[in-house]
């Protein structure tokens, strides 16, 4: 039978904040345990908590990033349950009022843009993080009471792709407006996703399964396949899918059982007396939205704009990084394609010798200009740029290593022609080779020249001044 | 009015608030229920068409929010001191399945 | 005995704390006040560097509930009895500044949740008029040892009437601002949205120096009030000629003893002597009679939440257990009292999502329709008066009460009302029964302290039993 896939994403992701959600203590990740913390945190009796004012305006400009409407009066609620990794016996979070609303995103799927549906954003507290051993669990409060926003879509997702593309859209758009590291693998970012199949055609949903512990963006297109495999299967043959959290296993490319849900737990929402709604400025909103970074639409755009290749187009605006270096690159430049070209292959292929990270890149945007400057006007070969590039790397001016290495390009007509005609009156094959047709004795005489001038002969234009002597000579 | 609830009911929502009633407290809490019942009528009875919860006493909307700023963590002796029991300046419990 | 103001008079820091140390230990085997007593040694060093004013040097006493850094804090549960904070409630950072000594941390409630100061971990609080009756609660131990003159003043904390009711039952000034005048922070909750920091004073005059001390806006208590706070004592006034006050005209029709109503009568006409203009008021019976339960439920549905933190993992007295669960089982088992258990089950029953609606919800919409009610009534007076309790202090195996009765819903519940509105309550004494004090109620518009203030310096004057004290020493 056909099945139509009805996928749903629930996304939490830490916020960027210095501070907690609810407390002035710092967040920092990798700090030692229970050094980032204070009473409130730790869920002592007494604590009350007091919204962090940084936290508010990431979501803010989440929801307007996301195309959601922005509900000025802030609300928390308190979602009731017993754990180790819960200090108090409630997370904060905002169950009745969201601060953001039908929202959407556009994914590109093989039939186009297509909108996804974002049902809310809202913000909470993360919980202490838990280290499970044989001899015990051991329990470190830096992480409890983090600021996350969740992110909540429509059931609009229809298959394994895309479900990672809609992961991928939401992951780079948080990254471009710096509000949260988005890191997967380290849990800033992370992603459960809902499941369940119905016959094509009908209204009906089906009974669903929730996967969770995908650490990344590829995992969740690979959890999602296996996963709509699995229910196809179980449909097929006639059996019931049961409701239950699943999750995933990289080993074995499975999803596993977690736990059935035995009815849906009573969480007992109720509003939180200790915080008193609080009303956003509509002036700061608009600053905020205002001050809000590029997004990567109209990156995606701009580059268009700018005649670059789709692959370097999409290989940059995945990488934000190294496409805010492009831009810095692109204020000392007016060479798009050869800037993009050095920037996405020279420049990363160099670090990765270098054993560095773009964070630490040596090579200032001016002095990437500058190679690209060179190369275009002729004052040194490509190949040549690639030897100064090397130095470049360790932080030189490439006009400097250029000079110093005597590697000026014969870019002078007058003497260009001179090598040229030398050249063609030792090569008289070669002009008849070119008289039949043989394009590529251009090629064997622009080497000859190359060679006669050690490499410093500027090639487009010995290219070009030899089909003119050529010309003259038929 | 609210149903009457026998004694295991009440032993088992305590149990989902993480402690356990005594067939005597089970039982007194079931007697309670009556009494409570009686005077949840009395709330009942009161026609509140229209009328919003009330979660705080004063709803004028602040407008304060803190800003992003370290401006309070204790030591990590000071996180540790009241823990039962610590193993490498983490707090420790038998080993959780989650 | 005497008040803060005269005590500075007549003594040295020294003789004060000293004294009151001694009549703290000494009256212990007869009122069973105090959980711990707190070191004076340090304290006394560290008072050079503080300026003058009304609570320098002054002896006082904070209810278990009030978080002190270093000082073992346990809000009369067992589940906290070891627990000992590590950082200061925002008022016991005020009163140290302003030289306050701490001497002892005084008996309550558990957690706070009852009225009879009967629950506590340590014993019942003796009344120290007569030691057969309760001291009523939760703030029992406070108001025992402000009435048996230990100290001038105490802290206490008022959700229902837990400061009120022990100062009616003890002969003591019970004061209990207007909700958000004083930060909660690291007061150890009840119900945080009807929970206020009250105190207890044996004068108007010291009860008005207290609140300039105690009130203002703390950044930690979202809640907190940007109020002004007036100089409250500088203006304080006995004369009442032409201040408008209502009699709560319903609880006066609900009292049992006519010895409580005859007192009440005399009170009223000395009030119209002095020149006030006295009316009758009176509430909607339903709704009256609604107040208990509707309390019951904010405050139970609240109160489990607030207590979810006290598990045994992260302070607090852990039970050995096998598994998390059993940990926190055990711990709280073992750690709550009976009564508390109980009403945390009833509390979770209302906020469950079948009952939240007609429960939790109700009572929130019929707290709305009090306060409505209430805010109309008092609309054109200055104060709302009725005896703060229906009887003196009842004996310690009373169980009489009729749960379903007009003397008990009304008569002896009415003064929740200062709770659900918020506005500041206070209760005076209003003279003796059999040897034993009853109170006067007085309730005021938001932020208007003042006129308490001055009523009850009009009291002291009606009554005489401004710095009445009970002779507990044998």
């Amino acid at each position: 039978m056909e099945y139509e896939v009805i996928i749903g994403i629930e996304i939490h992701c830490e916020l960027k904040t210095k501070t907690k959600m609810f407390s002035g203590a710092p967040v920092l990740f990798g700090a030692p345990a229970n050094t980032c913390v204070n009473e409130i945190d730790l869920g002592h009796p007494g604590t009350m908590p007091c919204v962090n004012k940084q936290a508010v305006a990431m979501a803010v400009q989440a929801c307007t990033a996301l195309n959601m409407e922005i509900d000025p009066l802030v609300r928390f609620d308190r979602k009731n349950y017993y754990y180790t990794d819960l200090p108090k016996g409630f997370q904060i979070t905002q169950q009745f009022y969201p601060i953001g609303r039908h929202g959407y995103v556009e994914i590109e799927t093989e039939n186009g843009p297509k909108k996804i549906r974002i049902e809310r954003l809202h913000m909470e507290e993360d919980t202490a993080k838990q280290f499970h051993y044989d001899a015990g669990t051991l329990i470190d409060f830096n992480r409890a009471g983090t600021p996350l926003v969740e992110i909540v879509s429509e059931p609009d997702i229809r298959s394994g792709k895309e479900a990672m593309a809609y992961v991928e859209k939401l992951r780079t758009t948080l990254y471009y407006l710096g509000v949260s590291d988005v890191k997967m693998e380290e849990g800033s970012m992370r992603c459960d996703v809902n499941i369940s199949l119905r016959p094509a055609g009908t209204e009906k949903f089906g009974v669903k399964t929730e996967i969770k512990n995908l650490n990344s963006i590829s995992n969740v297109q690979k959890a999602v396949e296996y996963e709509i495999e699995r229910q196809t299967q179980i449909l097929n043959e006639g059996g019931q899918v049961v409701q239950e959290t699943r999750r995933f296993d990289e080993a074995t490319r499975t999803t596993i059982s977690m736990r059935k849900k035995e009815g849906a737990v009573d969480y007992k929402y109720f509003p939180e007396p200790n915080i008193f709604p609080i009303q956003l400025d509509a002036q700061w909103i608009r600053q905020l939205q205002e001050a809000m970074p590029e997004m990567p639409e109209v990156r995606q755009a701009r580059y268009v704009e700018l005649g670059l290749p789709e692959t370097d187009i999409a290989l940059l605006v995945a990488n934000k990084d190294l496409a805010d270096y492009y831009d810095q690159v692109m204020k000392h430049t007016s060479h798009a394609k050869i800037a993009a070209n050095w920037v996405i292959v020279e420049l990363p292929a160099g670090l990765t010798k270098l054993n560095k990270k773009l964070s630490e890149n040596p090579v200032a945007p001016q002095a990437m200009a500058e190679l690209v400057n060179m190369i275009v006007g002729g004052e040194i070969s490509g190949k040549q740029a690639k030897v100064v590039f090397e130095e470049v790397l360790q932080g030189k001016d490439p006009k400097q290593v250029a000079q110093e290495k005597g590697m000026k390009q014969l870019s002078d007509t007058s003497a260009l022609i001179a090598l040229v005609n030398q050249v063609l009156d030792e090569q008289p094959q070669s002009i008849t080779d070119y008289k039949n047709g043989k394009d590529r004795a251009v090629g064997f005489l622009v080497g000859q020249v190359m060679k006669k001038s050690k490499g410093q002969a500027n090639p487009a234009m010995t290219n070009k001044l030899i089909v003119e002597e050529l010309k003259k000579r038929i | 009015m609210e149903e009457i609830k026998d004694p295991a009911y009440f032993k088992e929502l305590a149990h989902r608030l993480m402690f356990d009633l005594s067939d005597a407290e089970a039982a007194d809490i079931a007697a309670e229920f009556e009494t409570l019942g009686k005077q949840l009528t009395l709330l009942e009875s009161i026609d509140t068409t229209g009328v919003e919860p009330m979660v705080y006493p004063f709803e004028t909307p602040t407008a304060y929010l803190r800003e992003d700023v370290v401006d309070h963590v204790i030591s990590r002796e000071d996180a540790l001191v009241n823990a039962p029991k610590v193993r490498e300046c983490h707090i420790v419990v038998p080993k959780v399945v989650k | 005995m005497a008040t803060m103001k005269e005590l500075k008079e007549t003594t040295t820091v020294r003789q004060r704390v000293e004294e009151a140390l001694a009549k703290a230990h000494a009256s212990q085997p007869q009122l069973n006040a105090v959980v711990t007593f707190v070191d004076v040694e340090e304290q006394l060093t560290g008072l050079n560097e503080i300026a003058d004013g009304p609570f320098y040097g002054m002896p006082i006493a904070l209810k278990d509930n009030v978080c002190t850094q270093g000082i073992r804090t346990t809000a009369s549960s067992k589940i906290l009895d070891n627990y000992i904070p590590v950082y200061n409630a925002h008022i016991v950072d005020k009163l140290k500044a302003a030289g306050a000594i701490v001497i002892a941390k005084a008996s309550m409630d558990e957690l706070a949740m009852g009225g009879t100061n009967l629950t506590a971990a340590t014993g019942p609080v003796y009344n120290p008029y007569d030691h057969s009756r309760m001291a009523g609660g939760s703030s029992g131990g406070s108001a025992a040892l402000v009435a048996a003159g230990v100290v001038p003043f105490a802290i206490g904390s008022d959700t229902g009437d837990s400061v009120r009711k022990p100062a009616s039952f003890c002969g003591v000034l019970g004061m209990k601002p207007t909700y958000g005048r004083i930060s909660r922070y690291g007061i150890i909750p009840y119900s945080s949205s009807l929970d206020h920091v009250g105190y207890f004073t044996r004068s108007a005059l010291d009860a008005a120096e207290a609140l300039k001390v105690l009130a203002g806006r703390d950044d930690r208590d979202m809640t907190s009030s940007y109020e002004p706070v007036p100089d409250y004592a500088a203006a304080l006034s006995s004369d009442v000629t032409g201040r408008k006050v209502a009699i709560f005209k319903n609880v006066i029709d609900a009292l049992g003893n006519p010895q409580v109503k005859a007192m009440f009568e005399k009170t009223v006409e000395a009030l119209k002597d002095r020149g006030a203009i006295v009316e009758e008021v009176s509430l909607r019976e339903d709704l009256l009679k609604a107040i208990l339960p509707a309390y019951y439920l904010i405050a139970n549905c609240e109160a489990t939440a607030n207590h979810s933190n006290l598990d045994g993992i992260r302070f607090g007295v852990q039970q050995p257990g096998d598994s998390m669960e059993e940990i926190m089982i055990q711990s709280r088992t073992k750690g709550f009292g009976s009564l508390i258990r109980k009403r945390f089950v009833i509390g979770s029953y209302g906020l469950f999502v079948e009952n939240q609606e007609k429960l939790f919800r109700q009572a929130q919409r019929v707290r709305r329709l009090i306060v409505e009610n209430v805010a109309e009534m008092m609309k054109d007076y200055d104060i709302l008066i009725a005896p703060a309790s229906s009887d003196v202090a009842p004996k310690l195996d009373d169980h009489s009460r009729d749960e379903l009765s007009d003397g008990y819903l009304i008569a002896e519940n009415h003064m929740v009302i200062g709770n659900f509105t918020g506005y500041p309550s206070c209760t005076v004494p209003m003279g003796m029964l059999n040897g034993l004090p009853v109170g006067l109620n007085m309730t005021a518009k938001a932020w208007d302290e003042q006129s308490l203030f001055d009523f009850a310096a009009a009291m002291e004057e009606i009554t005489g039993m401004k710095d009445a004290t009970a002779e507990v020493m044998e």
